[in-house]
C-alpha cells in the first residue's frame, strides 16, 4: 500500500508540476509585442527572410495569446519566446541586408574611382 | 477488491516506467538537431569573431534545449526551447554578417580616401604647375605693360620738351624780330645784321656795339635745336669783286665765330663769303649801298 500511495503522490506531483500554476507570461506578451514593432520598423517586410521571421513571430505571438486564454501558460511562455526570438532574428536579417547593399555600393563606387584615377 | 488494486498499481507502474525507459533512449527532435547545426554554422562564420557576445547567448539557448532533452526527451520543453536557440544562433550569425559588411564598407571608404587623395594631389599638382604659368605670362604681361607705359611717358615727356623747346625757339625768334630784321623765306628764316652796325669799313673785327646784338642772336639760335645755321656775308659793288669777296668771307666768319663762342654748336654753323652777287638793294644810292653791307644768318629748315 504504501508503494502504490508513493507512485500516485509523486505522479500528482508530476502533473502539478507540469503546468497548472505557472504564471500568466504578461512579461513575456509585452516584450514580444516589442520585438515585433521593432521588426516592422526596421523594415522586415522588405527583405524576404526577414518578412519570413516577422511573420512566424506574429503567427506565434496570436497562438501564444490564444493559450493564455486556455489556461496553458506554460505552453504560452515558450510560444512567446519563439514569436520574440523569429522577431529579434527579422530585425537582424533586416539590418543585414541594409549593411550588405552599402558595402556593396561603396565597392562599386571605388571601383569607379580607380577606374577615373587610372585614365 | 484486493486482485483489482494489484492490477491497477502493476499498470500504473509499467506505464510510468516504460515512460522513463522510452525518455532515456530517445532520438533527438529534428529542431535540437537544426539548433545544432546552426549554432557550428555560426560559431565557423563572421559572429565567431565579431560578435562573441551573442554567439554565448546562442550558446547557452542551446544548452537549456540540450538539457531538457536530456532531462525530458524529445517531448514537453525540448522542441521549443530547441526552435529558440536555432533562432538565437541564427540571429548571432547575421548580426555577424552584418558586422563584416560594415568593416568591409569602411576598409573601402579607407581605401577610397587614400584613392580620392591621390587624385586629389595630382589634380593639386597640375593646378599648381598652371597656377605658376598663369603667375608666369601675367609676369610677363606687367612686364610688356610696365615697358609700354615707360614708353608712353619717354614719347610723352619727349614731345613735352620738344613743344617746349619749340615754343621757347619761337619766343626767342619773336624777341628776336623786335630788334633785328627776321624774314621768312624759302631757304628758311633769314635774319639780317647790318654791316655798318657790325663792322668798320673794310674791316672784319665785330664792333663791341654789335656785340649785344650778336648776344641775342646766339641766344635765339641756340633754342633752334638741330638746325643748321649759314652766315653769309654780302658787300655793295664798290671796290673790286675780289676784294669784296674776300672781306664777305671774312666778316661771315668773324661773326659765325662770335656765335660758336656764345654757345652756338660749331658743327651746326657755317660761313660763306658772296661778295657783292646778292644785293637786295639799289648800289647806286648810299641807302642801298649800307642795305647790301650785310650778314644774313640763314636758320635752315
Amino acid at each position: 500500500m504504501t508503494f502504490s500511495r508513493s507512485i500516485v503522490c509523486l505522479s500528482l506531483l508530476a502533473l502539478v508540476a507540469c503546468g497548472a500554476s505557472f504564471p500568466k507570461p504578461e512579461a513575456r506578451v509585452s516584450s514580444s509585442e516589442g520585438a515585433i514593432r521593432g521588426a516592422e520598423e526596421a523594415g522586415a517586410k522588405g527583405e524576404p527572410r526577414a518578412a519570413l521571421h516577422l511573420k512566424l513571430a506574429q503567427e506565434g505571438r496570436a497562438k501564444a495569446l490564444a493559450l493564455i486564454e486556455e489556461g496553458k501558460h506554460k505552453e504560452a511562455d515558450l510560444m512567446l519566446q519563439r514569436a520574440e526570438a523569429d522577431a529579434e532574428l527579422a530585425v537582424a536579417l533586416a539590418r543585414e541586408d541594409t549593411a550588405k547593399a552599402d558595402a556593396e555600393k561603396t565597392l562599386e563606387q571605388v571601383n569607379a574611382l580607380k577606374k577615373k584615377a587610372s585614365q | 477488491m484486493k486482485t483489482v488494486s494489484t492490477i491497477a498499481q502493476t499498470t500504473f507502474a509499467a506505464l510510468l516506467c516504460f515512460t522513463l525507459a522510452g525518455c532515456a533512449a530517445a532520438v533527438p527532435p529534428k529542431t535540437l538537431l537544426d539548433a545544432r547545426t546552426a549554432y557550428k554554422k555560426a560559431e565557423s562564420g563572421a559572429a565567431g569573431t565579431l560578435k562573441p557576445a551573442e554567439l554565448h547567448v546562442a550558446k547557452d539557448s542551446l544548452d537549456k534545449a540540450e538539457s531538457s532533452f536530456a532531462k525530458d526527451g524529445a517531448d514537453g520543453d525540448t522542441n521549443d526551447l530547441a526552435y529558440v536557440a536555432m533562432r538565437k544562433s541564427e540571429l548571432a550569425e547575421s548580426l555577424g554578417n552584418a558586422e563584416a559588411a560594415r568593416e568591409k564598407k569602411a576598409a573601402l571608404e579607407k581605401e577610397a580616401g587614400i584613392t580620392t587623395n591621390a587624385m586629389l594631389d595630382s589634380k593639386d599638382g597640375k593646378l599648381k604647375a598652371a597656377d605658376a604659368a598663369l603667375a608666369d605670362e601675367k609676369g610677363k604681361v606687367a612686364a610688356e605693360k610696365g615697358n609700354v607705359a615707360a614708353e608712353k611717358e619717354k614719347t610723352a615727356a619727349e614731345k613735352e620738351k620738344r613743344l617746349a623747346a619749340e615754343k621757347a625757339s619761337a619766343e626767342a625768334m619773336d624777341a628776336l624780330a623786335k630788334t633785328l630784321a627776321v624774314k621768312e623765306e624759302a631757304r628758311g628764316k633769314v635774319i639780317t645784321l647790318s654791316g655798318s652796325v657790325l663792322f668798320a669799313t673794310g674791316q672784319s673785327t665785330v664792333l663791341p656795339g654789335a656785340m649785344s646784338q650778336l648776344d641775342k642772336v646766339a641766344e635765339a639760335l641756340k633754342t633752334q635745336a638741330e638746325r643748321h645755321f649759314t652766315v653769309e656775308g654780302h658787300t655793295d659793288s664798290q671796290g673790286t669783286d675780289a676784294v669784296n669777296q674776300e672781306l664777305s668771307k671774312k666778316r661771315a666768319e668773324a661773326v659765325r665765330d662770335y656765335l660758336i663762342v656764345h654757345g652756338v654748336a660749331k658743327d651746326a654753323i657755317s660761313a660763306v663769303g658772296l661778295g657783292p652777287s646778292r644785293p637786295v638793294a639799289d648800289n647806286k644810292t648810299i641807302e642801298g649801298r649800307a642795305m647790301n653791307r650785310r650778314v644774313e644768318i640763314i636758320i635752315g629748315k
